[in-house]
């Protein structure tokens, strides 16, 4: 690099530099002067020169705080007719690292740019003690910034700084913003599941997509592309008006667990509703869902069951495992107020669903998942009829069967979404209990490898199961109701 | 000599310990009361003779004389549009001494009871059109076709009557099933349904109590 064409403005601030101030003037005195006059004469801002053209790949919040008139001063005169009044939009970041930028509604924002963030993201109202930083840039600014890069190539090919690795537009800002931020914010910046979201976006990339498919963007895409070749003429896009920018907030999910009992026979476990009419008075889903979801402050809730049992099936006894998944909440509820929910839930009305063990639950969501698909043996009392009166023989014999194994054909309850399958399912023990006054009725309380279907081990399903209830014992068998006591998961 | 502090902290926690345990204990007293409560508060009046699960799921429609006189079959139609295929009580192949001996699916191009069906969306079921035969039933004295009665696809054939046909004279309308039928669109079940009769014009017609 030569220095001759470079004055030296070191002179008159000898002695009064500061550390910083002498940083700042090393790099910019380490910059190739002639090709920082052609990105100035081009429209590239302070900013995106001090990243293109530097011979190490460093870019920090020190150097980023040479302006405009600095630069053209050390490089002496030569370039001050190219100065404008007004400093015009960057052609390469598209006023994003200038802080240039319009908010949602277009109107260009001129205050303090992390002040402005700042507001956006309280606004959201969100609790957080950290925070991760992500941007996203129009296609637009690597566009045109390999475009500026070509042009260097073509022109200064053998230097040196050409071939360092450069500082990306996404880089520079986080490195601009996220000291101040962190400050305005009172809050850490590392992985957090907090994610503060800037979205820059060209005012008429946000036309074209209303009014585009996607397949015709892509084809644009490729035409771009393709045309790209030959852009050297005229590699910039014009840019005349700002990005605009906006700011979200998402929290990753976070999760809560318990086990939820049905006592009624007529709320489904999950929402069902049919050509918009509701199956069951409510479901399981709904009810906790919608009780956890306002103290959270979140925008959405998904509700994940250990198995399921159908409308007319109660769960008692143990409870099952559930999780609810919150999206994008605002805050974390104290294990008092989900104690609070609990017991919300457990004195409604109606009673028609309780919960117990409601607790928050972090990473270890994804074992208890697991475990959920581990769900191993149910355990059922099912209320039955048969059509001759039960005898004490019948009580020992069902009683003395264990690990009793069955063949279940697809019910044909739902043999019109399943496939048609024989499968081999096992009745690890049965109890009997005699109702009284009624020797035509009594309760079989059985315990069964998941996935066997009861209602048809106990009438049948026109012989389609065997063994059944009725075949064992010789006669028909009918069953009135069924509640499942417990659910055994993996290693419980 | 004072007294050991050590000591005296082991006594303290096994104390604890005990009581936490016979909490616990009550705790499962309590729950296990609770179950049964549950369990047996919800048992109401019981009927003398419940409905069956088939009355309960299925609506029962009948053919009769189909095509031939004495050819009165049932159709058992699930809520979910399955129709399962049988003989009716007033069939006529009841009536012949010794009931039903034998049935054979091999009737028409292919022999019914080989076709496998697979997967959710029933490849290779074989598509009926109502008088399509389905299968033949014989007594000592003559033989009977069965027809399928239902536009659709014929999903599964009751394999069993192979072996024991008296299934068919003992719960034609149980074990005794013949065949299940998925109707291929509704508009067709709407249609077929025109031909068929319910379980009141049945009863009048043939004047039986079911």
């Amino acid at each position: 690099m030569s220095d001759e064409s470079k004055p030296a403005p070191g002179g008159l601030l000898n002695g009064l530099e500061t550390q910083k101030t002498r940083r700042v003037n090393e790099a910019a005195r380490s910059l190739h002067p002639s090709a920082v006059k052609d990105l100035l004469s081009l429209g590239v801002c302070e900013r995106c020169i001090l990243r293109l053209v530097t011979v190490t790949a460093t870019f920090d919040s020190d150097l980023a705080t040479v302006s405009s008139s600095t630069l053209r001063g050390w490089l002496g005169s030569g370039v001050e007719e190219a100065a404008s009044p007004e400093p015009s939009i960057c052609i390469v970041c598209l006023g994003v690292l200038q802080f240039v930028f319009s908010d949602a509604k277009q109107t260009l924002v001129k205050s303090d740019h992390v002040a402005w963030i700042t507001d956006l993201v309280k606004q959201q109202g969100h609790e957080f003690d950290s925070f991760v930083l992500e941007v996203s840039l129009p296609s637009t600014i690597s566009e045109n910034e390999r475009a500026v890069l070509l042009y260097l190539k073509g022109k200064y090919s053998d230097e040196a700084w050409l071939q360092s690795e450069k500082v990306s537009v996404k880089d520079a800002l986080k490195v601009l913003v996220l000291d101040p931020l962190r400050a305005s914010l009172g809050a850490k910046s590392d992985s957090s599941s907090f994610h503060i979201r800037l979205t820059y976006s060209q005012a008429s990339d946000e036309a074209q997509g209303l009014s585009e498919t996607k397949h015709e963007r892509k084809k644009r895409k490729t035409d771009e592309e393709n045309g790209s070749n030959c852009m050297s003429e005229n590699p910039f896009k014009k840019v005349s008006e700002p990005c605009i920018l906006s700011v979200h907030c998402n929290k990753m999910p976070i999760f809560f667990g318990g086990r939820y009992f049905k006592y009624s026979r007529n709320v489904s476990q999950s929402r069902w509703i049919i050509d918009d009419e509701r199956m069951g008075e409510a479901s399981v889903e709904e009810i906790i869902g919608g009780s956890i979801l306002p103290a959270c402050l979140g925008d959405s809730y998904k509700f994940h069951a250990a198995g399921r049992e159908d409308i007319d099936v109660r769960m008692l006894g143990s409870g099952r495992p559930f999780l609810i998944e919150v999206q994008n909440s605002r805050k974390c509820p104290s294990q008092q107020s989900l104690t609070e929910i609990e017991e919300k839930i457990n004195n409604s009305e109606k009673k028609l669903v309780g919960v117990k063990d409601l607790k928050f639950i972090g990473s270890e969501c994804w074992a208890m998942m697991r475990e959920g698909e581990a769900e191993k043996q149910k355990q059922y009392a099912a209320l039955v009829w048969i059509s001759r009166p039960l005898e004490e023989e019948d009580c020992n014999s069902v009683s003395s069967m264990k690990e009793l194994k069955i063949l279940q054909k697809t019910p044909i309850r739902v043999l019109h979404r399943r496939s048609q399958l024989e499968r081999e399912r096992t009745i690890h023990w049965m109890k009997v209990e005699k109702i009284k006054g009624n020797a035509h009725y009594f309760l079989l309380h059985l315990c069964t490898q998941a996935g066997t279907y009861i209602k048809e081990f106990v009438h049948g399903d026109l012989g389609r199961t065997t063994p059944s209830m009725g075949s064992i014992l010789g006669c028909r068998a009918e069953i009135i109701q069924l509640d499942v006591t417990d659910v055994k998961m993996g290693d419980s | 000599m004072a007294k050991n502090p050590e000591t005296d902290d082991t006594m303290e926690t096994t104390k604890q310990n005990q009581s936490e345990e016979e909490v616990e204990h009550s705790d499962e007293q309590k729950q296990e009361d609770e179950l049964r409560s549950l369990l047996l508060s919800d048992i109401g009046d019981l009927p003398l003779s419940p409905p069956s699960a088939t009355q309960v799921n299925f609506v029962s429609y009948f053919i009769t004389d189909f095509t031939k006189p004495g050819h009165d079959q049932y159709i058992y139609r699930h809520a979910n549009g399955l129709c399962v295929i049988g003989l009716a009580p007033t069939h006529i192949a009841f009536k012949d001494e010794g009931g039903i001996t034998n049935i054979d699916f091999n009737v028409g191009k292919s022999d019914r009871s080989v076709l496998k069906v697979s997967g959710k969306r029933k490849k290779n079921a074989m598509r009926s059109e109502s008088n399509t035969a389905l299968c033949k039933v014989s007594t000592a004295k003559d033989s009977y076709i069965v027809r399928c009665c239902v536009k659709g696809s014929l999903l599964e054939v009751n394999e069993r009557l192979i072996k024991q046909p008296q299934l068919l004279n003992s719960s034609a309308d149980r074990e005794g099933y013949i065949a299940i039928i998925m109707p291929t669109r509704p508009a067709d079940w709407t249609k077929n349904k025109e031909s068929l009769i319910t379980l009141e014009e049945y009863k009048a017609k043939k004047e039986v109590s079911l």
